[in-house]
């Protein structure tokens, strides 16, 4: 537990961020959605958004899994408490992949993280980060 | 994740309890795959006690659907209603070779007609 313990922070913007940081293994997932889970209730969502959250992650994470190719780099997360909306942004330091051109053990289901993430949740960016690693936001907005 | 394989009316059944995820989903997909060797007709999922599931469960639902349709079919039994809504998101609600049931009685009842 040494390396996942959350830590406070703060954003130009004002907002208040929340890092968690574990080695990107599929058995580290669990792990995550206790995480996403705190950070959900604490923000003030129902058990049904929380629930749409811990999956969006979970497969955001899941892919960062795949980019890792087993080495275990860290994946680190972050939780952005905004007046209006929650943003999770998870960046692993694997090899950017297009989304859509990756699936795991189920061949038949060749990206169905993605669509998931985009029918649960109010946003989702995708981006290519400068050391070639990937960077996704998944954004819940509130009281709009 | 828990998994407990046995038989509702000689229809392979196995209770899946707590989270099936992308770390948990080959024990799932073993299991489905232990149930399909014996060529059944449909296979039963009880999901009651599933708390959580993810495209690395669903993606064995779905590959079991595909196994079975035509023949059969795969039944859910009791999904909480976060697990339901996953499965209409998904598109398996509305799939042919899958059924959702409330109660075991229906399911039974469906066994039945898949006999006759």
């Amino acid at each position: 537990m040494e390396n996942t313990t959350p830590t406070a922070d703060s954003s130009s913007e004002g907002g208040r961020c929340l890092r968690f940081s574990v080695k990107a293994q599929a058995a580290k997932l669990a792990e995550i959605r206790r995480f996403v889970e705190e950070v959900g209730y604490e923000f003030g969502l129902d058990e049904e958004r929380v629930f749409d959250l811990k999956v969006a992650v979970s497969e955001a994470c899941a892919n960062a899994v795949q980019h890792s190719g087993g080495t275990h780099a860290p994946l680190e997360l972050c939780a952005w408490f905004h007046p209006n909306r929650l943003v999770f942004e998870i960046a692993d330091s694997g090899d950017f992949r297009v989304p859509q051109a990756e699936r795991s053990a189920g061949a038949d289901t060749r990206g169905l993280g993605l669509p998931l993430m985009v029918a649960l949740m109010d946003e989702v960016r995708i981006r290519k980060t400068r050391g070639g690693g990937t960077n996704v936001t998944l954004s819940v907005f509130t009281g709009v | 994740m828990r998994l407990a394989s046995s038989q509702l009316a000689h229809i392979p059944l196995i209770v899946i309890e707590g989270e099936c995820d992308h770390g948990s989903a080959k024990a799932l997909h073993a299991a489905v795959e232990d149930a399909l060797s014996a060529d059944p007709r449909a296979i039963l999922l009880d999901m009651e006690k599933c708390t959580y599931i993810d495209s690395g469960g669903i993606s064995v639902l779905l590959g079991a659907v595909r196994r079975l349709r035509g023949s059969g079919w795969l039944g859910v039994l009791a999904p909480n209603d976060n697990v339901r809504r996953l499965l209409e998101i998904v598109g398996l609600t509305v799939d042919t070779g899958f059924r959702v049931f409330d109660d075991p009685l229906d399911a039974s009842l469906a066994l039945k007609d898949l006999g006759d």
